[in-house]
């Protein structure tokens, strides 16, 4: 990523997509088709969207099955998970 | 920056290992490790899905400390050990010049918006 933080303003920049990230600030998780359903625009608008804040750092997709749930990037849950493996691991050392 | 604490019940040398040595990382932290343990050294992590990431060690103190940058993007990670009753305590930091812009941007918009729907 060369230029970080003009990605966030210009993913911001766009109306649609603070539409996005505010259905996901309020309901937590989405994917494209709720989304599609909620927010005035077509399914592959909102998956442009999505791959645009995605791109940004701003959101991030878990793929369940057939469709992708996006939600906003929770900062340090990667860690809670590798602390948590360390933790298993010291355990079946002993 | 993210900050994450942890106490493990075990002692610093154990976790000093756990932290540094290849084939131990890669019981717990990915699927394939290289690290070569010096300062400028490089280190490589495969994890099953086709995720790869590649750093650079910063700083070794046996038993207390260790850092390195990532090198696809701007970002660092430092792991502090220290004694607890209950065994270590180890801290990681990591910062990242893109997710502390995005989360800040985003924090102040999920407030704005809450209170907006109010």
């Amino acid at each position: 990523m060369s230029d970080p933080l003009g990605q966030v303003f210009s993913a911001l920049a766009d109306e649609s997509r603070r539409h996005v990230l505010g259905y996901l600030a309020e309901h937590g998780t989405a994917t494209a088709t709720e989304l599609t359903g909620e927010l005035p625009m077509t399914r592959q608008a909102v998956a442009k969207h999505l791959a645009t804040l995605s791109d940004a750092g701003l959101v991030e997709g878990e793929r369940l099955g057939r469709e992708t749930r996006y939600r906003l990037t929770e900062a340090g849950a990667e860690w809670d998970d590798r602390l948590d493996a360390l933790r298993q691991h010291l355990a079946r050392r002993r | 920056m993210i900050r994450k604490e942890i106490v493990l019940d075990a002692p610093r040398e154990e976790v000093w290992e756990a932290l540094t040595d290849p084939e131990r990382l890669e019981d717990w932290f990915a699927n394939d490790v290289e690290l070569d343990l010096r300062p400028g050294g490089g280190a490589s992590f495969r994890w099953a899905n086709g995720e790869e990431r590649h750093a650079v060690v910063r700083e070794v103190e046996p038993g207390e400390r260790l850092a390195f940058d990532w090198e696809d993007e701007e970002g660092e990670v430092e792991f502090t050990l220290a004694d607890d009753a209950d065994g270590t305590r180890l801290t990681v930091v990591e910062t990242s010049a893109a997710w502390s812009t995005a989360l800040d941007v985003q924090a102040s918009f999920s407030f704005g918006f809450s209170v907006a729907r109010v």
